[in-house]
């Protein structure tokens, strides 16, 4: 049996480690960060936008990894961490897709572009919302934990593909935008910036699905244990 | 292999027999892509000429789409009535002679509402009076059925179990295939509007449509046995 | 025979059977009793291979002693409240279908002596005419010619006599002595008791051994 209120104060002392890091990130950023040529000040929101929309791409992979594990080794533990993956992958999406419009208004002039990158996460937002909806419609067990494990590595092997079948579709009919020549043509300093940033967004994004899931599995053991006060 | 090739057949025509009874099931997936196009044709009105062939490919397809996410939600009914599909999971039948069976009907009803699709928005959509219907076209439509149908099936599999099952099944269906969606558009515009051919499309989209289809068509045939095993 | 050792089976939680250990023998009916809820209807999903045991094992043996690595080629499972039968096909349809994803002889000669026996070869009933219009007691008398079709050593009889008449009642006897008679195993769950009062059966009562509690 595992110490609860031990792994409490560990997920506690954690998070605040890793929120701490990741607002020195972001203060950094909004303060000392160079401004860019182009964008002025506003393209600062790139520290925040960038790192999350990578992280929600890692979560479809992560997703798919645990689908994976939880086919082959039957692990019901590895079925929860998949459905807190998704979770966090859709906090990640909303936050990019949010982000992303901010940034459009003041670069681009529009809230929404078809951008490849941003479509593709608009239809990763859906995906993780169907595979959410689709394990609360279905009964705890085993059964459930396969179905949604299926479904996982469909989705995670699927978003490459969209990724690459949107991009074309944009490129084939309009260049490719200006603002987002990225890489190269950054200063090195907003790269090292960024990175660090990025790091700190997959911390978070790691804290988030580790206490999710240590969440999602006391849920299931208060639930088993209200049946076995029931049954006595 | 002799037992494989028995119950496959044997799972295909009582699909064939199911299917054949009720003609509801596969006639009124055809009947509402009859009616999609004609609201197409009351929507976009009197269109100029040069802009036939694009809104001919958005509609066809679009009108496709929709029409096979009908039939393929429908695919495991029969086998929902008086628990047939319990016990088909009690007999010691091989899954991917299940599955197999399910895609060969699925893309036999797909073929049944996707080619019919494809004359009747040629026929209302072009009023041009030169029919944009030909081969390659045909074939694009038939690899996107191809692609789709696997897909198909194990969604609809899936669904079985689900409370939500009338708005899930779109709601992961149509995401998961926007890459078939716009391959075969761009394929076919590519065709139509800018006059390439089959090879060249090969390295781009249609080659993307063949990496999509054997994809999911094996990924579709191993997970279909973890769908069916005991749970 | 069928070897059943410390089985047991957890739904949402819920222990529904623990410790269950027993044999069905060749020759002998096994009668599953227990009150509504005791996990009857479970225990014969489990058996038939539709839910996954959450402890114990389930093994077929073969008469030379060997265990069969899929248990599903010697087990035929009729379900309580539901026929397993396509509507939308005829009687020779429905039963053409189960004998071929078994491999066995589907012919009308193999087939139509038995559809005698369960009083369905007709015509007009065998041929040409959807299951789903026959009566409850067409239903179930066609489920039940597909288990004797089935030529399956061991069967599971969940309520088998629900719907019968008289006459359905005696033809299920017969058939059930047939299969004793060539040492079948017969694993039954029937809230009525009397149609097998003439036959020698063993119980076994799930509240007092199937369960820890």
């Amino acid at each position: 049996m595992i110490d609860a209120r031990k792994q409490d104060r560990l997920t506690l002392a954690l998070g605040i480690a890793v929120f701490a890091f990741a607002g020195l990130c972001w203060f950094y950023a909004l303060k000392f960060a160079p401004p860019d040529a182009a964008q002025g000040e506003v393209y600062r929101i790139i520290y925040f936008h960038v790192p999350s929309a990578i992280t929600a791409f890692l979560s479809s992979a992560v997703l798919a990894v645990l689908s994976l594990w939880t086919l082959f080794k039957r692990s019901p533990t590895a079925a929860v961490w998949s459905k807190a993956s998704a979770e966090v992958g859709l906090i990640f999406t909303v936050l990019t897709l949010v982000t992303g419009s901010i940034w459009g208004r003041p670069t681009w002039g529009v809230w929404w572009d078809w951008d490849a990158r941003l479509t593709t996460t608009l239809l990763l937002a859906l995906l993780y919302a169907g595979y959410l909806i689709f394990t609360s419609s279905m009964s705890p067990g085993p059964q459930r934990d396969r179905m949604s494990a299926a479904l996982g590595v469909i989705i995670g092997l699927d978003v490459p593909i969209i990724y690459k079948s949107v991009t074309w579709w944009r490129t084939l009919h309009q260049p490719p935008s200006l603002l987002r020549s990225g890489g190269s043509s950054m200063d090195p300093d907003m790269v090292k910036i960024l990175m660090t940033c990025l790091v700190a967004m997959i911390l978070i994004g790691a804290w988030l699905l580790w206490t999710r899931s240590v969440n999602l599995k006391l849920q299931a053991s208060i639930e088993e244990h209200s049946h076995s006060v029931h049954s006595h | 292999m002799k037992t494989f090739l028995a119950q496959y057949r044997a799972l295909l025509w009582q699909a064939v027999q199911v299917e054949w009874a009720n003609a509801e099931r596969w006639l009124s997936p055809l009947l509402f892509s009859g009616t999609m196009i004609l609201l197409f044709v009351f929507t976009f009105g009197t269109v100029e000429p040069k802009f036939i062939p694009q809104l001919y490919i958005a509609a066809t397809f679009l009108t496709a789409f929709f029409s096979l996410q009908i039939s393929f939600s429908r695919v495991l009914e029969p086998d929902m009535q008086d628990r047939v599909f319990d016990q088909l999971r009690t007999y010691p039948i091989s899954p991917s002679a299940w599955f197999l069976s399910k895609y060969t009907i699925v893309i036999a009803l797909g073929v049944l509402i996707l080619a019919p699709t494809l004359f009747l928005s040629d026929l209302f959509l072009n009023v041009s009076g030169k029919s944009l219907l030909n081969g390659s076209l045909a074939i694009i439509a038939l690899m996107a059925l191809l692609s789709l149908g696997a897909l198909g099936v194990l969604l609809s599999t899936m669904m079985l179990r689900s409370n939500a099952k009338q708005i899930l099944y779109p709601l992961i269906y149509f995401p998961l295939t926007i890459p078939v969606l716009l391959s075969a558009v761009e394929s076919s515009h590519a065709i139509l509007v800018d006059g390439k051919d089959l090879s060249y499309l090969m390295s781009s989209w249609l080659g993307l449509l063949v990496i999509f289809g054997i994809m999911y068509f094996t990924l579709c045939l191993l997970l279909f046995g973890e769908l069916v095993k005991p749970e | 025979m069928l070897e059943i050792k410390s089985l047991g089976f957890k739904y949402q939680y819920k222990t529904i059977l623990s410790g269950l250990s027993f044999d069905a023998k060749p020759g002998e009916i096994l009668h599953i009793t227990g009150p509504n809820g005791s996990g009857k209807t479970t225990l014969m999903s489990i058996l038939a291979g539709l839910r996954k045991e959450s402890a114990g094992t389930i093994h077929y043996r073969l008469p030379d002693g060997t265990t069969a690595l899929d248990r599903r080629s010697f087990v035929e499972y009729l379900p309580a409240e539901a026929n397993a039968l396509f509507g939308k096909m005829d009687a020779m349809s429905n039963l053409r279908l189960w004998l071929r994803l078994r491999g066995l002889d589907d012919s009308d000669n193999a087939i139509r002596p038995i559809l005698k026996n369960w009083e369905l070869d007709h015509p007009l009933i065998r041929e040409n005419f959807s299951v789903e219009s026959f009566s409850t007691g067409m239903k179930r008398r066609l489920a039940l010619a597909r288990l004797e079709l089935s030529k399956t050593p061991c069967w599971l009889l969940d309520e088998p006599l629900y719907g019968l008449d008289a006459k359905g009642i005696d033809t299920f006897q017969t058939m059930l002595n047939g299969h004793l008679l060539s040492q079948g195993i017969t694993i039954i769950v029937s809230h009525d008791i009397a149609p097998l009062e003439r036959f020698r059966v063993r119980k076994l009562d799930l509240l007092h051994d199937g369960r820890a509690s």
